[in-house]
């Protein structure tokens, strides 16, 4: 590469790491000879900085809201300046934002409950867009692969429930195992909290268990178990074979 | 009319009118009744996202021819290009069997971040030499005939010593790949750089044209937006009909990217652009 163009390039790389004015005028003090007006160049540090915005805030609504527009403008101005976009899917920039409010909590005065629920929000598109294929059909009952499984210290399951139920309340501290996985068919994200039926449908999954070993190690109806295990096919948490 | 060497030299013909795959048709496109004679894809959208993307593509590439339009191949830019997007690119246009693949001319990537816009390049012969080389590596790791895409600019990079057409025109000769002309583009740049779009488009190397866009930009005071936010204004559809005189049929796409409308809209939209190609063709 011929000097001038990395010249270019270096000058055009320091103006974008970090859009504003003084960036601007440094990048002009690079290129004496240049006369285009500042106010159409100053676009494209709009837009780069805009697509990470764009791409947080279509990631993390509910985080968006919970913080409150100020504090969420400052935290996404902050995460843009640690290049977040490492990856040529747009999408991707989200990957690293629940370790940033994860660091960020005690510094900004968060909601304790911010990195749970952006590990939540996060987890809820990287299952969505998962690329694991569900094998079809199964031959056996078997956990769906697309399946993440969060431990968190706040019932986050239970609020993004009611929230969609109008309920504002803030999100309880109290563990919670929140499972999230894709739902085969219908291709979205499911999630619940794992209760002890769907603990046992996936162990059973898992270890390839039938509902009358599991009635006899456990003493419970074979019945109900057949039902969970039929419960939980339809909603997609495991595969079962078919009937 | 010129004769269309590139498409002919690699066997090409003209597919028709396309729009593109994007997420709010995933559900409706593979069953529409419409007349569709091709479809666009963004690749970023589906190298690396499973599910409904996946599901739509396959039904999608059932019905129609599918050309890969990328947006982060990063041609002009300093990094070397991206090992793992170049190689998940050729496996793409291999699954889709592809009759040939396009990009922007013009960076997206520095230092390893991608900037997820489409940034210009001074026009130079610094910047031809740095490119051509790139374009011969893309062609010969996918394996299938590429075009670059004439971007819109709203600044001209310093240090320029090519007119525009000249630029284009000796990047796609010395790399010998096609054209991909936006004609919007064209549109959006004489009118925020203040020339003749009608000039622009006789100073192209017309013969590598294999492909068409038209879209939608957005008008500011200052400054015209391509936004891909609305329908084809009239002075694009005339320019358009202008560049159809000199290529006689292109595949051409209906590109709608921001406040994208009913699918039926963008159909009806890619209705015109058919109608536009047949009264071409008649001519």
């Amino acid at each position: 590469m011929k000097p001038s163009l990395k010249h270019f390039f270096d000058s055009m790389g320091s103006y974008l790491a970090r859009p504003g004015d003084e960036s601007l005028q440094r990048l002009y003090s690079a290129h004496p000879e240049w006369r285009a007006p500042s106010t159409r160049v100053s676009i494209y540090g709009d837009f780069v900085r805009g697509h990470i915005r764009t791409a947080v805030e279509k990631l993390f609504p509910l985080l968006r809201g919970a913080v409150g527009a100020e504090t969420w403008n400052a935290l996404v101005e902050d995460y843009t300046l640690t290049r977040p976009a490492r990856h040529h899917e747009v999408n991707r920039v989200g990957e690293g934002f629940p370790a940033f409010i994860a660091d960020a909590v005690s510094s900004r005065g968060l909601p304790p409950y911010a990195p749970a629920l952006a590990r939540f929000e996060w987890s809820d598109f990287a299952v969505f867009a998962s690329q694991a294929a569900a094998p079809e059909p199964v031959e056996r009952l078997t956990p769906n692969p697309t399946l993440v499984v969060l431990e968190q210290p706040f019932r986050i399951c239970a609020w993004v429930r009611a929230r969609g139920q109008g309920v504002t309340r803030e999100p309880e501290a109290g563990d919670e195992l929140a499972l999230l996985w894709r739902h085969p068919e219908l291709l979205v994200t499911y999630y619940q909290e794992a209760t002890p039926p769907a603990l046992l449908v996936l162990k059973m999954a898992v270890e390839g268990l039938s509902a009358p070993e599991v009635a006899a190690a456990t003493g419970m109806p074979e019945a109900d178990i057949l039902d969970a295990v039929a419960r939980l096919s339809r909603d997609g948490l495991v595969l079962a074979p078919p009937a | 009319m010129v004769a269309m060497t590139y498409a002919r030299r690699h066997g090409l013909s003209p597919l028709g009118v396309g729009i593109g795959l994007r997420r709010s048709f995933y559900e409706e496109l593979p069953r529409t009744h419409r007349t569709l004679d091709w479809v666009e894809i963004i690749p970023e959208n589906f190298l690396s996202l499973g599910g409904r993307s996946q599901r739509a593509l396959d039904a999608c590439a059932e019905r129609w021819p599918v050309l890969p339009h990328g947006v982060g191949l990063d041609i002009g830019g300093p990094d070397a290009l991206d090992e793992d997007y170049v190689t998940g690119l050729a496996a793409l246009v291999k699954r889709v069997d592809a009759p040939f693949f396009s990009d922007h001319l013009c960076y997206s990537r520095l230092g390893g971040v991608y900037l997820h816009d489409l940034l210009p390049l001074p026009f130079t012969e610094a910047v031809v030499e740095h490119v051509v080389p790139r374009v011969r590596e893309v062609v010969a790791r996918v394996g299938r005939p590429f075009l670059l895409e004439n971007p819109s600019y709203y600044a001209n990079m310093p240090g320029g010593t090519l007119s525009e057409a000249d630029f284009l025109r000796n990047v796609v000769e010395e790399a010998d790949c096609g054209l991909l002309l936006d004609v919007n583009n064209v549109y959006v740049n004489a009118r925020n750089h203040g020339y003749d779009a009608r000039a622009f488009v006789d100073a192209l190397p017309l013969e590598r044209v294999v492909q068409i866009h038209l879209a939608g930009h957005t008008t500011y005071p200052d400054v015209i937006i391509d936004t891909h936010g609305d329908r084809v204004c009239d002075d694009v559809w005339s320019l358009y009909r202008y560049v159809l005189a000199r290529t006689g049929p292109v595949s051409t796409l209906i590109e709608w990217d921001q406040d994208i409308p009913s699918m039926e809209a963008v159909l009806d939209e890619a209705d015109l652009a058919r109608a536009a190609l047949r009264e071409g063709a008649g001519r």
